[in-house]
């Protein structure tokens, strides 16, 4: 889960990471100037898109509130706007605490320049992270890095902070970009990216603006003529695969998961029948701790209780195949042997 | 070295659990010598007839314990396979999904200088047909044989495994290394396991989006494999940077694609098909 600047400077707060003084601001209230208003959008490029606007005049700061609530930054318009005060940077830096998939460790990076263009830098430096004993010796290394040996104890602690911030939230990476260092020799969070993992929120009492992202039902393609639903991430991928391969328009991927209902393949049903331009359903099902009867009585269900349900094509296989047969069967549902027929009888009903 | 997979006895731990006695069910029907499950505070219940303890410990005052199956809920998955690493069983089979990336984290430091394999988690777990069900795929659509198959998804696995069953064409191991960003035994260690026995004939790799590992697989097979390998990777129409089911389905950049990792296999000599039938007619194929 994506956090938004504010609710990620809060959590850095809470961790003793210096972020600039701030109030979040509405139509109205004031602040005295000047000051740096931020639309809080879950998203990059903010400030390339006019999201972020310094406030020099009093008189400045309401139209600019306004304008920043009406102004939509890649599809995104923000529910709330961040007021900070203005710094005096003297240097940006770039860094960042993640989960690294190659190393199956923990990792932070930095770079020597900090700011908007950092996706276009390469030659940042890391270093691996196991404990928060290891945080003293990377502070000291990336001071020498930054060119900053001034600032040795701040980054030490900075650094040390930065891990337990990670750590404790279930965070899977925070990206403090720019760093600043201000004409008053501190160190401060200039933008803050952080993303939390979405399988520990059991453990944490989250109330962010973003939900958890959808993983199991994703749109493909909304003009599309065929929507697949398969059980398990590869299958499903699989599936959409091959329904390109025969010449169908795929609309989504969705993954039933393991241990599938008839209350969740319904809830499926109704979502996927919104496609406008939907003429045929694949479902393959390969049954693992999913159970194949639970998917024929949903098909069945779904075939009452949903109108306009375009023709459905469906292969099952695996755990109790037999008796998922004998419920369609009796309910005059017909079963495909396999996927390449199934995909290949959808194609005889599309007529576009 | 003794192959872990053929490990005797076998425990499940979460074995109460819904799914637990389900698959216990199964693989008790496959054969496999499952001894004993563990759910902490059902000491004394039975499951299928096998008996329920508190602990690891409490089985191994009376059993060795070679492999544990792990089904327990997400929350308490860390403090289950931590219980198996302390309690040194040599394979540690993690079915669970879900398990937050800082507890694998923790586990993967344990899991340094222990005695204990991972397989998982998010893994269906490996199936020896005829040998050991050790998991979630369901043993009646497989066939003793040759044939090899590593995978990162579950129901892939099976789709391939059913495949090869119908064409005649048996397996040795059905493996599935799971789907998840952090995970134990990768492509490299199922691969070199296949080269390594006699029995496997044919490798087939499966792959998806998201991270290297088949691209690490793909250089390992070029260096030090000399049996046939087939491969095919799901997802070439994936949206980028949108997780797909699995956490480690995540496209990050076009080095993770579907099209570079098929790239990749097939410049390393790995046949490799664009979709599951038609890697199963290459296997077939290649057996003439």
């Amino acid at each position: 889960m994506k956090l938004l600047e504010y609710e990620a400077k809060h959590l850095l707060k809470t961790a003793h990471i210096p972020v600039p003084m701030s109030r979040l601001i509405k139509l109205g209230d004031t602040l005295p100037t000047p000051l740096v208003l931020k639309s809080q959008v879950p998203t990059g490029g903010r400030g390339k898109a006019g999201g972020i606007i310094m406030i020099d005049k009093p008189e400045d700061l309401q139209p600019a509130i306004d304008k920043l609530l009406k102004l939509e930054i890649k599809g995104f318009t923000p529910k709330t706007l961040l007021a900070e005060e203005k710094l005096n940077i003297k240097k940006e830096l770039y860094l960042s605490i993640l989960i690294d998939r190659w190393s199956a460790g923990i990792k932070i990076f930095a770079h020597k320049n900090g700011g908007v263009e950092v996706e276009e830098n390469t030659g940042f430096t890391s270093w691996s992270i196991e404990k928060k004993s290891q945080a003293e010796a990377i502070g000291q290394q990336l001071a020498d890095y930054y060119e900053l040996p001034g600032q040795t104890f701040a980054l030490q602690d900075l650094t040390e902070n930065f891990y337990d911030c990670f750590v404790k939230n279930d965070a899977t990476l925070i990206e403090i970009n720019p760093l600043i260092l201000t004409e008053e020799e501190n160190l401060v969070a200039g933008d803050c990216k952080m993303t939390l993992d979405d399988a520990a929120s059991f453990r944490h009492v989250w109330n962010f603006e973003e939900k958890p992202a959808e993983v199991n039902f994703v749109t493909i393609n909304p003009e599309g003529n065929t929507a697949t639903i398969a059980n398990g991430a590869g299958l499903a991928m699989a599936t959409v695969d091959a329904a390109y391969q025969a010449g169908l328009k795929p609309t989504n991927f969705l993954d039933i998961g393991g241990g599938a209902n008839e209350a969740t393949l319904l809830k499926a049903f109704e979502r996927i029948v919104k496609y406008k331009n939907l003429q045929a359903i694949i479902i393959n099902i390969f049954a693992g701790i999913t159970r194949a009867d639970e998917v024929a009585k949903a098909v069945v269900a779904a075939k009452k209780q949903i109108n306009n349900l375009p023709p459905l094509f469906i292969r099952l296989a695996g755990t109790n195949y037999e008796a998922a047969e004998k419920i369609l069967t009796e309910n005059n549902v017909a079963l495909l042997p396999n996927l390449e027929s199934a995909l290949h009888a959808a194609k005889e009903v599309i007529h576009d | 070295m003794t192959n872990l997979f053929e490990g005797k006895n076998v425990i499940v731990q979460g074995m109460t659990g819904a799914h637990g006695s389900f698959q216990t069910k199964a693989m008790l029907a496959a054969g496999t010598n499952v001894i004993a499950g563990v759910t902490p505070g059902k000491q004394g219940q039975e499951i299928e007839g096998v008996k329920v303890y508190d602990s690891i410990k409490a089985i191994q005052e009376t059993n060795q314990v070679d492999i544990t199956v792990i089904c327990v809920p997400a929350p308490y998955a860390k403090a289950a396979i931590l219980e198996a690493i302390n309690a040194k069983i040599p394979l540690i089979i993690i079915i669970t999904e879900g398990i937050p990336v800082h507890d694998m984290l923790a586990v993967n430091k344990a899991l340094k200088g222990s005695q204990s394999t991972l397989l998982g988690p998010n893994s269906p777990g490996a199936l020896l047909p005829g040998i050991n069900k050790l998991g979630i795929i369901p043993a009646n659509m497989s066939r003793r044989g040759n044939a090899a198959i590593v995978s990162r998804s579950g129901t892939l696995t099976y789709e391939t495994m059913a495949g090869l069953t119908d064409k005649g064409i048996g397996q040795k191991y059905v493996i599935g290394i799971g789907g998840d960003i952090i995970h134990g035994m990768g492509y490299k260690e199922c691969l070199e396991l296949f080269e390594n026995d006699e029995e496997v004939d044919q490798i087939i790799l499966i792959g998806e989006i998201g991270g290297q590992d088949e691209i690490e697989a793909a250089h390992y097979i070029k260096g030090c494999v000399t049996k046939p390998v087939f491969a095919y990777i799901a997802g070439h129409h994936a949206p980028e940077g949108i997780q797909l089911g699995h956490a480690g389905a995540i496209l990050g950049s076009a080095l993770e694609s579907a099209d570079n990792k098929t790239k990749i296999l097939a410049e390393s000599g790995v046949k490799t098909a664009g979709s599951i039938t038609e890697l199963i007619t290459f296997i077939a194929s290649a057996r003439g």
